[in-house]
Protein backbone atom coordinates (compact mmCIF):
# COMPACT_ATOMS: atom_id res chain seq x y z
CA UNK A 1 0.00 0.00 0.00
CA UNK A 2 1.19 3.48 -0.76
CA UNK A 3 0.65 6.46 1.50
CA UNK A 4 0.96 9.81 -0.18
CA UNK A 5 1.57 12.83 2.00
CA UNK A 6 1.03 16.33 0.69
CA UNK A 7 0.20 17.38 -2.85
CA UNK A 8 3.00 15.60 -4.70
CA UNK A 9 2.88 12.52 -2.46
CA UNK A 10 -0.89 12.13 -2.87
CA UNK A 11 -0.70 12.20 -6.65
CA UNK A 12 2.12 9.65 -6.70
CA UNK A 13 0.41 7.33 -4.24
CA UNK A 14 -2.82 7.31 -6.22
CA UNK A 15 -0.84 6.25 -9.28
CA UNK A 16 1.08 3.66 -7.28
CA UNK A 17 -1.82 1.57 -6.10
CA UNK A 18 -5.62 1.61 -6.23
CA UNK A 19 -5.90 1.28 -2.44
CA UNK A 20 -3.66 4.18 -1.62
CA UNK A 21 -4.02 6.62 1.26
CA UNK A 22 -3.72 10.34 0.68
CA UNK A 23 -2.93 12.77 3.48
CA UNK A 24 -3.25 16.51 3.18
CA UNK A 25 -4.16 19.61 5.19
CA UNK A 26 -6.15 20.92 2.26
CA UNK A 27 -9.60 19.49 1.69
CA UNK A 28 -9.62 20.83 -1.87
CA UNK A 29 -6.36 19.08 -2.70
CA UNK A 30 -7.66 15.86 -1.16
CA UNK A 31 -10.81 15.98 -3.23
CA UNK A 32 -8.75 16.08 -6.40
CA UNK A 33 -6.77 12.96 -5.55
CA UNK A 34 -8.07 9.58 -6.60
CA UNK A 35 -7.20 7.67 -3.42
CA UNK A 36 -9.03 4.85 -1.64
CA UNK A 37 -8.66 6.54 1.72
CA UNK A 38 -8.26 10.21 2.41
CA UNK A 39 -6.99 11.64 5.65
CA UNK A 40 -7.49 15.32 6.35
CA UNK A 41 -4.90 16.66 8.78
CA UNK A 42 -6.21 19.56 10.80
CA UNK A 43 -4.33 22.77 10.45
CA UNK A 44 -6.44 25.51 11.91
CA UNK A 45 -6.04 29.22 12.13
CA UNK A 46 -8.58 31.74 13.34
CA UNK A 47 -9.94 31.72 9.80
CA UNK A 48 -10.71 28.00 9.91
CA UNK A 49 -9.14 25.00 8.19
CA UNK A 50 -6.17 25.97 6.05
CA UNK A 51 -6.34 25.27 2.35
CA UNK A 52 -2.63 24.52 2.20
CA UNK A 53 0.46 24.65 4.33
CA UNK A 54 2.03 27.72 2.70
CA UNK A 55 5.20 25.72 1.95
CA UNK A 56 5.81 25.96 5.68
CA UNK A 57 6.79 22.59 7.22
CA UNK A 58 5.87 23.80 10.69
CA UNK A 59 2.20 23.80 9.62
CA UNK A 60 2.55 20.20 8.41
CA UNK A 61 4.31 19.34 11.66
CA UNK A 62 1.62 20.84 13.88
CA UNK A 63 -1.16 19.16 11.90
CA UNK A 64 0.52 15.77 12.42
CA UNK A 65 -0.91 15.43 15.93
CA UNK A 66 -4.47 15.47 14.60
CA UNK A 67 -3.79 12.27 12.65
CA UNK A 68 -0.94 10.82 14.68
CA UNK A 69 -2.34 7.41 15.65
CA UNK A 70 -4.07 6.87 12.33
CA UNK A 71 -1.03 7.68 10.21
CA UNK A 72 1.50 5.83 12.36
CA UNK A 73 -0.67 2.72 12.06
CA UNK A 74 -1.10 3.17 8.31
CA UNK A 75 2.58 3.56 7.47
CA UNK A 76 3.67 0.33 9.11
CA UNK A 77 4.98 -2.07 6.49
CA UNK A 78 4.06 0.34 3.72
CA UNK A 79 5.63 2.94 1.55
CA UNK A 80 5.36 6.67 2.21
CA UNK A 81 5.60 8.95 -0.78
CA UNK A 82 6.16 12.64 -0.28
CA UNK A 83 8.16 15.59 -1.43
CA UNK A 84 10.64 17.38 0.76
CA UNK A 85 10.07 20.82 -0.70
CA UNK A 86 6.58 21.84 0.38
CA UNK A 87 4.98 22.21 3.77
CA UNK A 88 2.65 19.26 4.19
CA UNK A 89 4.79 16.47 2.74
CA UNK A 90 7.90 17.67 4.46
CA UNK A 91 6.20 18.52 7.78
CA UNK A 92 4.17 15.35 8.30
CA UNK A 93 6.87 13.04 6.92
CA UNK A 94 9.40 14.68 9.26
CA UNK A 95 7.17 13.89 12.22
CA UNK A 96 6.68 10.29 11.09
CA UNK A 97 10.45 9.86 10.71
CA UNK A 98 11.02 11.41 14.14
CA UNK A 99 8.59 8.98 15.77
CA UNK A 100 10.02 6.00 13.88
CA UNK A 101 13.52 6.95 15.03
CA UNK A 102 12.42 6.47 18.64
CA UNK A 103 11.14 2.87 18.22
CA UNK A 104 12.98 -0.04 19.81
CA UNK A 105 13.26 -3.20 17.77
CA UNK A 106 10.75 -2.76 15.04
CA UNK A 107 10.14 -6.01 13.12
CA UNK A 108 11.16 -6.01 9.45
CA UNK A 109 7.63 -6.42 8.15
CA UNK A 110 6.52 -3.26 9.94
CA UNK A 111 9.27 -1.07 8.61
CA UNK A 112 8.26 1.83 6.41
CA UNK A 113 9.86 2.61 3.09
CA UNK A 114 10.13 6.22 2.06
CA UNK A 115 10.15 7.59 -1.45
CA UNK A 116 11.10 11.25 -1.25
CA UNK A 117 10.98 13.65 -4.15
CA UNK A 118 13.76 16.19 -3.80
CA UNK A 119 13.56 19.55 -5.56
CA UNK A 120 16.00 20.50 -8.27
CA UNK A 121 17.99 23.30 -6.67
CA UNK A 122 18.87 25.39 -9.74
CA UNK A 123 15.26 25.64 -10.88
CA UNK A 124 13.04 25.49 -7.83
CA UNK A 125 12.24 28.06 -5.20
CA UNK A 126 14.69 28.73 -2.41
CA UNK A 127 12.03 27.77 0.16
CA UNK A 128 11.93 24.26 -1.26
CA UNK A 129 15.68 23.96 -0.98
CA UNK A 130 15.77 25.30 2.58
CA UNK A 131 12.93 22.95 3.61
CA UNK A 132 14.75 20.03 2.00
CA UNK A 133 18.02 20.83 3.74
CA UNK A 134 16.27 20.88 7.11
CA UNK A 135 14.55 17.62 6.27
CA UNK A 136 17.74 15.85 5.19
CA UNK A 137 19.82 17.10 8.11
CA UNK A 138 17.24 16.38 10.77
CA UNK A 139 14.48 13.78 10.55
CA UNK A 140 15.82 11.75 7.62
CA UNK A 141 19.33 11.53 9.02
CA UNK A 142 18.10 10.54 12.51
CA UNK A 143 15.66 7.93 11.21
CA UNK A 144 18.34 6.41 9.01
CA UNK A 145 20.75 6.20 11.94
CA UNK A 146 18.10 4.48 14.03
CA UNK A 147 17.89 1.73 11.32
CA UNK A 148 14.15 1.62 11.92
CA UNK A 149 13.17 2.54 8.38
CA UNK A 150 13.00 0.42 5.27
CA UNK A 151 14.65 1.47 2.02
CA UNK A 152 14.80 5.15 1.20
CA UNK A 153 14.32 6.17 -2.39
CA UNK A 154 15.57 9.62 -3.21
CA UNK A 155 13.97 10.85 -6.40
CA UNK A 156 15.12 14.08 -7.93
CA UNK A 157 13.19 16.59 -9.98
CA UNK A 158 16.32 17.23 -12.03
CA UNK A 159 15.24 15.25 -15.10
CA UNK A 160 11.76 16.80 -14.99
CA UNK A 161 13.18 20.30 -15.31
CA UNK A 162 16.04 19.53 -17.65
CA UNK A 163 13.92 17.60 -20.09
CA UNK A 164 10.79 19.72 -19.64
CA UNK A 165 8.52 16.86 -18.67
CA UNK A 166 4.91 17.49 -17.64
CA UNK A 167 4.31 16.82 -13.95
CA UNK A 168 1.69 14.16 -14.57
CA UNK A 169 3.97 12.33 -16.97
CA UNK A 170 6.91 12.64 -14.60
CA UNK A 171 4.85 11.20 -11.74
CA UNK A 172 3.87 8.38 -14.06
CA UNK A 173 7.53 7.76 -14.84
CA UNK A 174 8.46 7.62 -11.16
CA UNK A 175 5.63 5.22 -10.43
CA UNK A 176 6.40 2.99 -13.40
CA UNK A 177 10.02 2.93 -12.37
CA UNK A 178 9.12 1.90 -8.81
CA UNK A 179 6.75 -0.74 -10.15
CA UNK A 180 9.54 -2.22 -12.26
CA UNK A 181 11.59 -2.62 -9.12
CA UNK A 182 8.67 -4.06 -7.17
CA UNK A 183 8.01 -6.57 -9.95
CA UNK A 184 11.29 -8.43 -9.29
CA UNK A 185 9.87 -11.24 -7.10
CA UNK A 186 6.76 -11.59 -9.28
CA UNK A 187 8.95 -12.54 -12.23
CA UNK A 188 10.07 -15.56 -10.23
CA UNK A 189 6.41 -16.60 -9.96
CA UNK A 190 5.47 -16.20 -13.60
CA UNK A 191 8.69 -17.15 -15.42
CA UNK A 192 10.80 -20.28 -15.49
CA UNK A 193 13.47 -19.95 -12.80
CA UNK A 194 17.00 -20.76 -14.04
CA UNK A 195 19.39 -19.65 -11.31
CA UNK A 196 19.17 -18.24 -7.81
CA UNK A 197 15.91 -17.10 -6.37
CA UNK A 198 14.46 -13.92 -4.97
CA UNK A 199 11.14 -14.82 -3.46
CA UNK A 200 8.71 -12.36 -1.92
CA UNK A 201 10.14 -12.83 1.54
CA UNK A 202 13.73 -12.29 0.39
CA UNK A 203 12.62 -9.21 -1.43
CA UNK A 204 10.71 -7.87 1.57
CA UNK A 205 13.77 -8.46 3.78
CA UNK A 206 15.91 -6.57 1.29
CA UNK A 207 13.48 -3.68 1.24
CA UNK A 208 13.34 -3.47 5.01
CA UNK A 209 16.99 -2.46 5.25
CA UNK A 210 17.73 1.08 6.36
CA UNK A 211 19.71 2.14 3.35
CA UNK A 212 19.27 4.30 0.31
CA UNK A 213 18.04 2.25 -2.60
CA UNK A 214 19.22 2.99 -6.10
CA UNK A 215 17.83 0.85 -8.87
CA UNK A 216 17.91 0.75 -12.65
CA UNK A 217 17.03 -1.57 -15.51
CA UNK A 218 18.40 -1.96 -19.00
CA UNK A 219 19.09 -4.33 -21.90
CA UNK A 220 22.18 -6.23 -20.91
CA UNK A 221 24.96 -6.78 -23.42
CA UNK A 222 27.16 -9.67 -22.14
CA UNK A 223 29.96 -8.66 -24.52
CA UNK A 224 30.66 -5.53 -22.50
CA UNK A 225 31.74 -5.04 -18.90
CA UNK A 226 28.72 -4.95 -16.63
CA UNK A 227 30.00 -2.13 -14.41
CA UNK A 228 30.24 0.23 -17.38
CA UNK A 229 26.73 -0.57 -18.48
CA UNK A 230 25.49 -0.04 -14.93
CA UNK A 231 27.01 3.44 -14.88
CA UNK A 232 25.64 4.31 -18.31
CA UNK A 233 22.14 3.20 -17.44
CA UNK A 234 21.81 4.82 -14.03
CA UNK A 235 18.21 5.65 -13.24
CA UNK A 236 17.81 9.31 -14.22
CA UNK A 237 14.88 9.72 -11.85
CA UNK A 238 16.91 8.90 -8.77
CA UNK A 239 19.70 10.78 -7.11
CA UNK A 240 22.99 9.16 -8.23
CA UNK A 241 23.96 6.22 -6.00
CA UNK A 242 27.16 5.56 -4.13
CA UNK A 243 29.40 2.52 -3.69
CA UNK A 244 26.98 -0.28 -2.92
CA UNK A 245 26.92 -2.16 0.36
CA UNK A 246 24.37 -4.68 -0.79
CA UNK A 247 22.88 -5.49 -4.17
CA UNK A 248 20.15 -7.45 -5.84
CA UNK A 249 19.53 -8.21 -9.49
CA UNK A 250 17.11 -10.00 -11.72
CA UNK A 251 18.30 -11.17 -15.12
CA UNK A 252 15.71 -12.08 -17.69
CA UNK A 253 16.90 -13.99 -20.73
CA UNK A 254 15.04 -14.87 -23.93
CA UNK A 255 14.23 -18.41 -24.92
CA UNK A 256 17.28 -20.51 -25.97
CA UNK A 257 19.73 -17.97 -24.56
CA UNK A 258 22.81 -19.02 -22.59
CA UNK A 259 21.83 -17.65 -19.23
CA UNK A 260 25.28 -18.23 -17.67
CA UNK A 261 26.16 -14.67 -18.65
CA UNK A 262 24.89 -13.82 -15.19
CA UNK A 263 28.34 -14.85 -13.91
CA UNK A 264 29.66 -11.69 -15.60
CA UNK A 265 27.39 -9.68 -13.38
CA UNK A 266 28.52 -11.59 -10.29
CA UNK A 267 32.13 -10.91 -11.34
CA UNK A 268 31.47 -7.19 -11.31
CA UNK A 269 29.92 -7.27 -7.86
CA UNK A 270 32.65 -9.46 -6.46
CA UNK A 271 35.21 -6.90 -7.73
CA UNK A 272 33.54 -4.32 -5.48
CA UNK A 273 33.20 -6.88 -2.66
CA UNK A 274 29.46 -7.23 -2.75
CA UNK A 275 27.66 -10.59 -2.83
CA UNK A 276 24.32 -9.82 -4.43
CA UNK A 277 21.02 -11.60 -4.10
CA UNK A 278 19.97 -12.65 -7.58
CA UNK A 279 17.51 -14.45 -9.73
CA UNK A 280 17.78 -15.51 -13.38
CA UNK A 281 14.58 -16.28 -15.23
CA UNK A 282 13.58 -17.16 -18.75
CA UNK A 283 11.17 -14.67 -20.24
CA UNK A 284 9.87 -15.69 -23.71
CA UNK A 285 8.41 -12.22 -24.24
CA UNK A 286 11.83 -10.57 -24.72
CA UNK A 287 14.52 -11.00 -27.38
CA UNK A 288 17.51 -9.55 -25.52
CA UNK A 289 18.71 -10.13 -21.97
CA UNK A 290 17.19 -7.58 -19.59
CA UNK A 291 18.52 -6.82 -16.15
CA UNK A 292 16.97 -5.04 -13.19
CA UNK A 293 19.55 -4.05 -10.57
CA UNK A 294 19.15 -2.52 -7.17
CA UNK A 295 22.01 -1.42 -4.95
CA UNK A 296 21.86 -0.26 -1.37
CA UNK A 297 24.21 2.42 -0.14
CA UNK A 298 24.53 4.23 3.12
CA UNK A 299 25.78 7.57 2.01
CA UNK A 300 24.96 9.82 4.90
CA UNK A 301 22.46 12.57 4.26
CA UNK A 302 25.12 14.97 5.54
CA UNK A 303 26.93 14.50 2.27
CA UNK A 304 23.69 14.96 0.39
CA UNK A 305 23.18 18.11 2.36
CA UNK A 306 26.57 19.35 1.26
CA UNK A 307 25.61 18.65 -2.33
CA UNK A 308 22.40 20.55 -1.87
CA UNK A 309 24.18 23.35 -0.10
CA UNK A 310 26.64 23.63 -2.93
CA UNK A 311 23.94 23.81 -5.58
CA UNK A 312 21.84 26.16 -3.48
CA UNK A 313 24.94 28.28 -2.89
CA UNK A 314 25.66 28.52 -6.58
CA UNK A 315 22.14 29.57 -7.43
CA UNK A 316 22.12 32.09 -4.58
CA UNK A 317 25.44 33.46 -5.79
CA UNK A 318 23.99 33.80 -9.28
CA UNK A 319 21.03 35.68 -7.81
CA UNK A 320 23.35 37.99 -5.90
CA UNK A 321 25.44 38.64 -9.00
CA UNK A 322 22.32 39.50 -10.89
CA UNK A 323 21.02 41.87 -8.24
CA UNK A 324 24.44 43.55 -8.13
CA UNK A 325 24.26 44.07 -11.87
CA UNK A 326 20.91 45.71 -11.40
CA UNK A 327 22.16 47.92 -8.58
CA UNK A 328 21.39 51.55 -9.26
CA UNK A 329 22.81 54.31 -7.13
CA UNK A 330 20.24 56.81 -6.02
CA UNK A 331 21.25 60.42 -6.18
CA UNK A 332 20.73 62.20 -2.94
CA UNK A 333 19.11 65.57 -3.40
CA UNK A 334 19.88 68.17 -0.78
CA UNK A 335 16.70 70.15 -0.71
CA UNK A 336 16.18 72.85 1.89
CA UNK A 337 12.93 74.66 2.29
CA UNK A 338 14.67 77.98 2.37
CA UNK A 339 16.43 77.49 -0.96
CA UNK A 340 13.31 76.18 -2.64
CA UNK A 341 11.24 79.09 -1.32
CA UNK A 342 13.86 81.54 -2.52
CA UNK A 343 13.87 79.90 -5.92
CA UNK A 344 10.09 80.11 -6.19
CA UNK A 345 10.03 83.68 -4.94
CA UNK A 346 12.69 84.60 -7.45
CA UNK A 347 10.75 82.97 -10.30
CA UNK A 348 7.58 84.79 -9.33
CA UNK A 349 9.44 88.06 -8.79
CA UNK A 350 7.60 88.83 -5.53
CA UNK A 351 8.14 91.94 -3.36
CA UNK A 352 9.81 89.78 -0.71
CA UNK A 353 12.76 89.70 -3.07
CA UNK A 354 12.92 93.42 -2.86
CA UNK A 355 13.19 93.52 0.93
CA UNK A 356 15.99 91.00 0.90
CA UNK A 357 17.86 92.96 -1.70
CA UNK A 358 17.32 96.10 0.39
CA UNK A 359 18.78 94.27 3.41
CA UNK A 360 21.75 93.25 1.28
CA UNK A 361 22.18 96.78 -0.05
CA UNK A 362 22.20 98.09 3.51
CA UNK A 363 24.98 95.62 4.24
CA UNK A 364 22.91 93.84 6.90
CA UNK A 365 22.80 90.56 4.98
CA UNK A 366 25.68 88.89 3.25
CA UNK B 1 20.48 73.37 21.90
CA UNK B 2 22.80 74.85 19.31
CA UNK B 3 22.92 78.59 18.62
CA UNK B 4 21.25 78.00 15.29
CA UNK B 5 18.36 76.17 16.90
CA UNK B 6 17.99 78.92 19.45
CA UNK B 7 17.92 81.50 16.66
CA UNK B 8 15.26 79.52 14.79
CA UNK B 9 13.20 79.24 17.96
CA UNK B 10 13.42 82.96 18.63
CA UNK B 11 12.22 83.73 15.12
CA UNK B 12 9.37 81.23 15.42
CA UNK B 13 8.12 83.10 18.51
CA UNK B 14 7.94 86.48 16.76
CA UNK B 15 4.48 87.90 16.16
CA UNK B 16 3.08 89.97 13.31
CA UNK B 17 3.80 93.21 15.17
CA UNK B 18 7.48 92.25 15.61
CA UNK B 19 7.68 91.43 11.92
CA UNK B 20 6.18 94.76 10.93
CA UNK B 21 8.57 96.69 13.18
CA UNK B 22 11.55 94.89 11.66
CA UNK B 23 10.19 95.52 8.17
CA UNK B 24 9.48 99.21 8.73
CA UNK B 25 12.85 99.74 10.34
CA UNK B 26 14.40 98.37 7.14
CA UNK B 27 12.28 100.59 4.92
CA UNK B 28 13.18 103.62 7.06
CA UNK B 29 16.88 102.88 6.89
CA UNK B 30 16.59 102.40 3.14
CA UNK B 31 14.82 105.75 2.81
CA UNK B 32 17.30 107.31 5.24
CA UNK B 33 14.42 108.40 7.46
CA UNK B 34 14.76 108.18 11.23
CA UNK B 35 12.13 105.89 12.68
CA UNK B 36 11.36 106.03 16.41
CA UNK B 37 9.16 104.28 18.97
CA UNK B 38 6.39 106.88 18.60
CA UNK B 39 6.29 106.24 14.83
CA UNK B 40 6.05 102.52 15.56
CA UNK B 41 3.09 103.13 17.89
CA UNK B 42 1.34 105.32 15.30
CA UNK B 43 1.80 102.79 12.51
CA UNK B 44 0.65 99.84 14.64
CA UNK B 45 -2.35 101.84 15.81
CA UNK B 46 -3.15 102.77 12.18
CA UNK B 47 -3.17 99.09 11.22
CA UNK B 48 -5.22 98.27 14.34
CA UNK B 49 -2.54 95.94 15.64
CA UNK B 50 -2.60 97.65 19.02
CA UNK B 51 -4.26 100.53 20.76
CA UNK B 52 -1.80 101.23 23.57
CA UNK B 53 1.66 102.70 23.55
CA UNK B 54 2.75 100.18 26.21
CA UNK B 55 2.30 97.26 23.86
CA UNK B 56 4.14 99.09 21.07
CA UNK B 57 7.00 99.70 23.52
CA UNK B 58 6.84 96.02 24.57
CA UNK B 59 7.22 94.85 20.95
CA UNK B 60 10.20 97.13 20.44
CA UNK B 61 11.76 96.18 23.78
CA UNK B 62 11.47 92.50 22.89
CA UNK B 63 13.24 93.04 19.59
CA UNK B 64 15.91 95.02 21.38
CA UNK B 65 16.37 92.32 24.02
CA UNK B 66 16.74 89.75 21.26
CA UNK B 67 19.35 92.05 19.68
CA UNK B 68 17.33 92.21 16.47
CA UNK B 69 17.29 95.96 16.65
CA UNK B 70 19.37 98.65 18.31
CA UNK B 71 17.81 101.72 19.92
CA UNK B 72 19.77 104.89 19.79
CA UNK B 73 18.91 108.12 21.60
CA UNK B 74 19.18 110.82 18.94
CA UNK B 75 17.90 114.43 19.53
CA UNK B 76 15.78 113.20 22.41
CA UNK B 77 14.18 110.53 20.16
CA UNK B 78 14.61 106.81 20.50
CA UNK B 79 15.40 105.74 16.92
CA UNK B 80 15.33 102.14 15.70
CA UNK B 81 18.12 100.48 13.69
CA UNK B 82 18.11 96.94 12.35
CA UNK B 83 20.98 94.71 13.52
CA UNK B 84 22.55 91.98 11.36
CA UNK B 85 20.68 89.38 13.40
CA UNK B 86 17.47 91.31 12.87
CA UNK B 87 18.16 91.30 9.13
CA UNK B 88 18.58 87.52 9.16
CA UNK B 89 15.42 87.15 11.21
CA UNK B 90 13.50 89.35 8.81
CA UNK B 91 14.86 87.39 5.85
CA UNK B 92 13.66 84.12 7.34
CA UNK B 93 10.22 85.52 8.11
CA UNK B 94 9.92 86.89 4.57
CA UNK B 95 10.92 83.56 3.02
CA UNK B 96 8.59 81.58 5.26
CA UNK B 97 5.71 83.86 4.16
CA UNK B 98 4.39 83.71 7.71
CA UNK B 99 3.37 87.38 7.60
CA UNK B 100 2.56 89.80 4.81
CA UNK B 101 4.55 93.07 4.70
CA UNK B 102 2.30 96.12 5.09
CA UNK B 103 2.99 99.75 4.31
CA UNK B 104 3.94 102.10 7.11
CA UNK B 105 1.63 105.10 7.19
CA UNK B 106 4.47 107.25 8.48
CA UNK B 107 7.09 106.17 5.93
CA UNK B 108 5.02 105.47 2.84
CA UNK B 109 1.61 106.95 3.59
Amino acid sequence: MAIGIGGAGGKLASLMSPNSVAVNVSETELSKVNAAEKILAYAHTERGQLKGSKKDPSIGKSSFNSIRAQILEAVQGNMVLSSSGGGTGNGITSQILDVIATYDNIPDIRKTEFAIILPYAPRESQEFIVNTLEFLKGPLSNALDSTNTGNLFLFSNKMKFEQRIAEEKYNQMIVESLKKFEAIPKKGDTCELLEGHIDHEDFAAYRSKSFFNNFCYFDYDPERYFGDQLNENANPLLLPGETPIEALFLLEVPTDYDHTVFYNILDHFSSIKVAPMYSVVRNPAIDKPFVTVSTLYSRKPMELVNDFNRISDESTQAKIDKSLEQYVEFQQMNVTLQEEAQKVAHEKGQPTDEIISVLKRLGKLK
Amino acid sequence: MSMNELFEKQIAELQRAHFLVLYWTTVAEDKKIRYNITNVFDDLKYLKVTRTKQSAVAFVETLKTLCFIAIREESNRKNLYLSNYGAQALEKLIISKKFEPEKSNYLEG
